[in-house]
């Protein structure tokens, strides 16, 4: 077909002007606000001053920044613990024959689509200190639990348990679409070289889902650093833990829109999206060597 | 087509957005025109307490019998966003007309030229302090002018469950106790009820109803002449008072009051004995317990004083309503008797209104709530704030109160707190 | 495959199920729990030891949802804003995608790059002006002012123009041989075959704005006008407390319509999600 026609006239614009100015003024100009703004400092009802880098040597020498990036961290770690859980179960759950494979992938994916307030609830009775079940469950084996949602690093175990569950479901759809990928040939040739189970799995399944397990490891600490809905809905705001849980999104949250410190809270945004920029740009020059589109 | 009209809006929006500013003219401190049929316009009365809706419309259809031509609608948000959408509506100059305010907000809000004085209201006679408690007039005046026209008034008192006490067979309160009588009722009540998973206090360690009552009982104080007062030997006391009953596992500390606010616990016939105010009267009559709980005025101190602070929400107008007769004719008539009188028989608030205050106390007789009339009167000094008071109860609630019960002690965390509190004080003064 | 290969296999898929009973079991538990503790009584979900099985089905919690929260109120919020989003969404998306993947015209590759560019932008940094557009706006605490930013989306840009791609352009000559406008081409031709493309995007728009939290969070305080996810999240802002029973009813209605929809178009949010995830 002939793309360099001009008969299209005036009608691209009638399909993307919609959409093109709608992206520029609420995303591509706040995006400029949101650099400018982090110049400068806002005064507890409006009005603005341009304060140069003073927003950025403040964020350098506060504290809670940094315990925000370690919480980050702690966090993003233990979710990462979902990966080889998840590859244990999708390998399993791909395996030929297995009846009632997508009864276990509907159980398996529910906590993904719960939605994440709602469940987050559950869990906060789940993890109370004093007839949560959790720790009656550790009484039992003679552990007297602490009172998870409300004690330094206990919260943010709590808080990174409630990750970790809810992203085994997404972990394994793109897993399995990653098993999808690995020919039958090559486990057929391994069992007639007599392979068991367990050595097919170390030698043909892990190997060949390398590149999704890297793709899920990036995403997986994209969303890290993006923390906010769990750590909120599971702790509560007011909660006296959370200067020591927070994220580095609540805190922009808390700067921006509690202590309406809106300057303060730009400069965290740009560093919430270096942090980002850095990570995707470590996986969009990686990304052709893994992904698959079909 | 609806969503290209939305476009355009939010490029106007945005175009707007780049040169906001502009102040509109004071409207602040207007009085009300003589004929009510005069006065006209549409109002927004905003305010956080979901209980105190039903009283509020019922004052405001009280209002519109006098004024018939003014429109109030009630905005309620829930405390938390409370004042953070009001400082982002103050910023574009879109505050609510009539507005609730409170002690450690006022200044801020005052101070940036966001309220309407009560001048004009006062000179016409329409609104008069005397009507209501000094300590009330106090909080709510800033370099010598008031803004607020109090609304309701609270103190702390000392609440018990008499069953719970008889379960324990602990002799209950007396309004002669000193402190040494609340901790050894608190051992003792810990020996009878510990093991049935029921705790001898549900002290929730707030500020206003444990911290300052104890400070000030104690002949300490929270801040004087823009100094902190959380050095002060005095102060540093108290505050180990609450700190050992913590420790002794007689009340519950920050981590579990944040799970279970230990109010409920009280209510929920958890715990025995607290010191808190009387917003919690609702609370109480809807408790399952309600028939055991009753009220003593606070313990006094080792050295026999006892003080409470006295704390109220006051209604203010906003400095720019677009319609500052109308604001100021309902700011009137929400500060007057008739209002008052619904509040207090609705039972949600007890009014500030000085004589309008028997019909709240009679709304539960059974809990003797003239302990905190009595209180008001007696021995409560005014709450305590500064210019932005906002900064310090942060301090409070993240530094000092997670330290009660913990491992230093008070002559070592409270003077920190003093420090960092009075760099902060230091900072207001800019 | 051969014989001997798949009776080995087969062989051990009784282990398989065995782990994967044991996993299930601990993804379900959370939703069972909620689900006992929905029908129990205070004191019961107080009781230490725990009964595993409720002693009988207390309705009262959620009756007293209805009582002491704005419910409907919130949900019928959740109802129009995730609509709204949806519906704004695969308009707009397939539009500008469908632009982008067939037509030609200036600025189209500045244009393009502008809008994938934001894609990697987290949403954290939009957030202070986007809320003062909607504050300028007047649309604090309106549903237009939670789903206005929300209608537009460089990703479904990008999933539809993908989508759109991979259709063959033969049908549309044909259309516009016929003296079809683009409009009428994109309209009656193009969308019917776009039909499984505009199901992902829809399903991943409705549980992303069934969930969303900080910006109606943001734009949204009195408690009738927010959606339930806000709703669900601020419960300790009340004054008076909320029982945990009563919680527990109040996220299980709030949560269903999205676990029906899941169970009842499984395949459908499965493929959508691994489509969208992998894009």
């Amino acid at each position: 077909m002939s793309k360099s026609r001009s008969v299209d006239g005036k009608w691209p614009w009638v399909f993307v002007l919609p959409t093109f100015l709608g992206v520029l003024a609420f995303y591509l100009w706040p995006l400029l606000k949101t650099m400018y703004d982090s110049f400068t400092e806002t005064g507890p009802f409006g009005g603005a001053t341009w304060v140069g880098a003073a927003n950025y040597s403040q964020l350098i020498g506060d504290s809670e920044v940094y315990r925000a990036i370690v919480n980050t961290v702690v966090y993003t770690a233990i979710v990462l613990l979902g990966i080889p859980i998840a590859v244990l179960f999708a390998s399993l759950l791909n395996r030929p024959g297995l009846k009632g494979a997508m009864v276990y992938r509907t159980l398996f994916f529910l906590p993904y689509v719960a939605m994440p307030t709602a469940i987050s609830l559950v869990w906060r009775i789940i993890y109370n200190g004093e007839y949560g079940v959790l720790n009656q469950a550790l009484g039992v084996i003679g552990i007297d639990g602490p009172s998870w949602i409300t004690e330094e690093w206990f919260a943010l175990v709590a808080v990174a348990l409630l990750g970790l569950w809810m992203s085994i479901g997404f972990n394994m759809i793109v897993l399995s679409a990653g098993l999808k990928g690995i020919p039958s040939e090559l486990y057929e040739a391994a069992s007639l070289d007599g392979a068991g189970s367990a050595q097919q799995f170390r030698s043909i399944t892990v190997p060949l889902l390398t590149p999704s397990i890297f793709f899920l490891s990036v995403i997986t600490t994209i969303a890290g650093f993006q923390l906010f809905d769990q750590l909120f809905a599971l702790l509560g705001p007011t909660n006296p833990v959370m200067p020591k849980t927070q994220s580095l999104v609540f805190l922009f949250y808390d700067a921006a829109f509690v202590g309406n410190e809106r300057g303060y809270a730009a400069a965290v945004a740009v560093l919430i999206l270096a942090v980002v920029g850095l990570l995707t740009l470590f996986q969009f020059r990686f990304q052709r060597r893994w992904v698959t589109y079909d | 087509m609806r969503i290209s009209s939305v476009v355009a809006g939010v490029v106007l929006a945005a175009l707007a957005l780049t040169g906001c500013g502009g102040n509109s003219g004071s409207a602040g401190d207007a009085g009300v025109p003589d004929d009510p049929a005069k006065v006209k316009g549409d109002l927004t009365y905003a305010i956080w307490d979901v209980n105190q809706q039903p009283a509020m419309q019922e004052i405001v259809k009280a209002f519109n019998q006098k004024y018939p031509d003014v429109k109030v609608s009630i905005s309620l948000a829930t405390f938390d966003q409370y004042f953070t959408k009001l400082k982002t509506q103050g910023s574009s100059d879109n505050l609510p007309d009539v507005f609730w305010m409170n002690g450690p907000n006022f200044q801020l809000f005052a101070a940036n030229k966001q309220l309407g004085t009560l001048e004009g209201l006062t000179e016409a006679k329409q609104v008069d302090p005397a009507n209501y408690p000094k300590a009330l007039n106090e909080l709510y005046t800033l370099d010598g002018k008031q803004y607020g026209v109090p609304k309701d008034f609270d103190t702390i008192a000392l609440w018990y469950n008499k069953k719970l006490f008889a379960d324990a067979k602990v002799e209950p309160p007396t309004a002669e106790w000193t402190w040494a009588d609340y901790k050894a009722a608190a051992v003792k009540l810990k020996a009878a009820l510990g093991p049935k998973g029921i705790w001898a206090t549900g002290d929730s360690l707030g500020n206003q109803a444990n911290l300052y009552p104890a400070m000030l009982s104690n002949g300490g104080y929270v801040i004087k002449d823009g100094k902190s007062g959380y050095g002060d030997p005095k102060s540093v006391e108290a505050l180990q008072f609450w700190s050992d009953l913590v420790k002794g596992g007689f009340t519950p500390n920050a981590a579990q009051n944040a799970e279970t606010r230990s109010q409920e616990r009280f209510f929920d016939g958890k715990a025995a004995m607290m010191w808190n105010g009387n917003w919690v009267v609702s609370a109480a009559l809807k408790s399952p317990h309600k028939n055991d709980l009753t009220v003593v005025p606070l313990p006094k101190a080792p050295n026999g004083g006892r003080k409470t602070v006295i704390h109220g929400i006051a209604n203010v107008m906003s400095a720019k309503s677009k319609n500052p007769e109308a604001a100021a004719a309902f700011l009137a008539f929400l500060g007057g008797k008739d209002a008052a009188l619904i509040q207090a028989k609705a039972g949600a608030a007890n009014p500030a209104f000085t004589g309008t205050q028997t019909d709240f106390v009679n709304s539960a007789p059974q809990y003797n709530l003239k302990t905190y009339i009595e209180a008001a009167e007696q021995y409560a000094e005014p709450y305590p704030v500064s210019k932005d008071t906002g900064v310090w109860n942060k301090l409070e609630i993240d530094e000092l109160v997670p330290a009660l019960g913990g491992p230093k002690p008070m002559s070592e965390v409270a003077p920190q707190i003093a420090t960092k509190m009075d760099e902060a004080l230091g900072k207001e003064k800019k | 495959m051969t014989k001997r290969a798949d009776q080995q296999r087969l062989g051990s898929n009784r282990l398989a199920h065995v782990i994967l009973v044991i996993g299930s079991l601990a993804m379900m538990f959370p939703f069972l729990w909620q689900l006992k503790l929905a029908f129990s009584s205070n004191a019961e979900i107080q009781a230490v030891p725990p009964d595993l099985l409720p002693k009988g089905l207390e309705w009262t919690n959620f009756t007293e949802v209805f009582e002491r929260l704005p419910f409907l109120d919130q949900f019928w919020v959740s109802v129009a804003v995730t609509l709204g989003r949806t519906v704004g969404q695969l308009v707009l998306c397939s539009m500008a995608g469908y632009a982008f993947a067939r037509m030609s015209f200036r600025f189209k590759g500045l244009m393009l790059a502008l809008i994938l560019s934001i894609l990697m932008v987290p949403s954290q940094v939009y957030l202070i002006p986007q809320y003062q557009i909607i504050q300028q706006l007047g649309w604090l605490n309106t549903i237009q002012g939670i789903i206005a930013p929300g209608v537009f989306s460089a990703f479904g840009t990008f999933l539809m123009m993908q989508f759109f791609k991979t259709i063959p352009a033969e049908l549309e000559e044909a259309a516009r041989l016929d003296g079809c406008n683009p409009w009428q081409t994109f309209w009656k031709v193009v969308l019917p075959v776009a039909k499984p493309g505009l199901i992902s995007l829809a399903i991943i728009t409705v549980l992303a704005s069934w969930a969303d939290l900080l910006w109606p969070l943001v734009v949204t305080s009195s408690p009738n006008e927010m959606p339930l996810a806000v709703g669900l999240a601020t419960l300790s802002g009340y004054q008076g407390s909320i029982s945990p029973g009563v919680m527990m009813a109040a996220a299980l209605m709030a949560m269903a319509p999205i676990l029906i929809l899941f169970v009842v178009l499984q395949r459908r949010v499965v493929e959508g999600i691994a489509f969208s995830g992998l894009k």
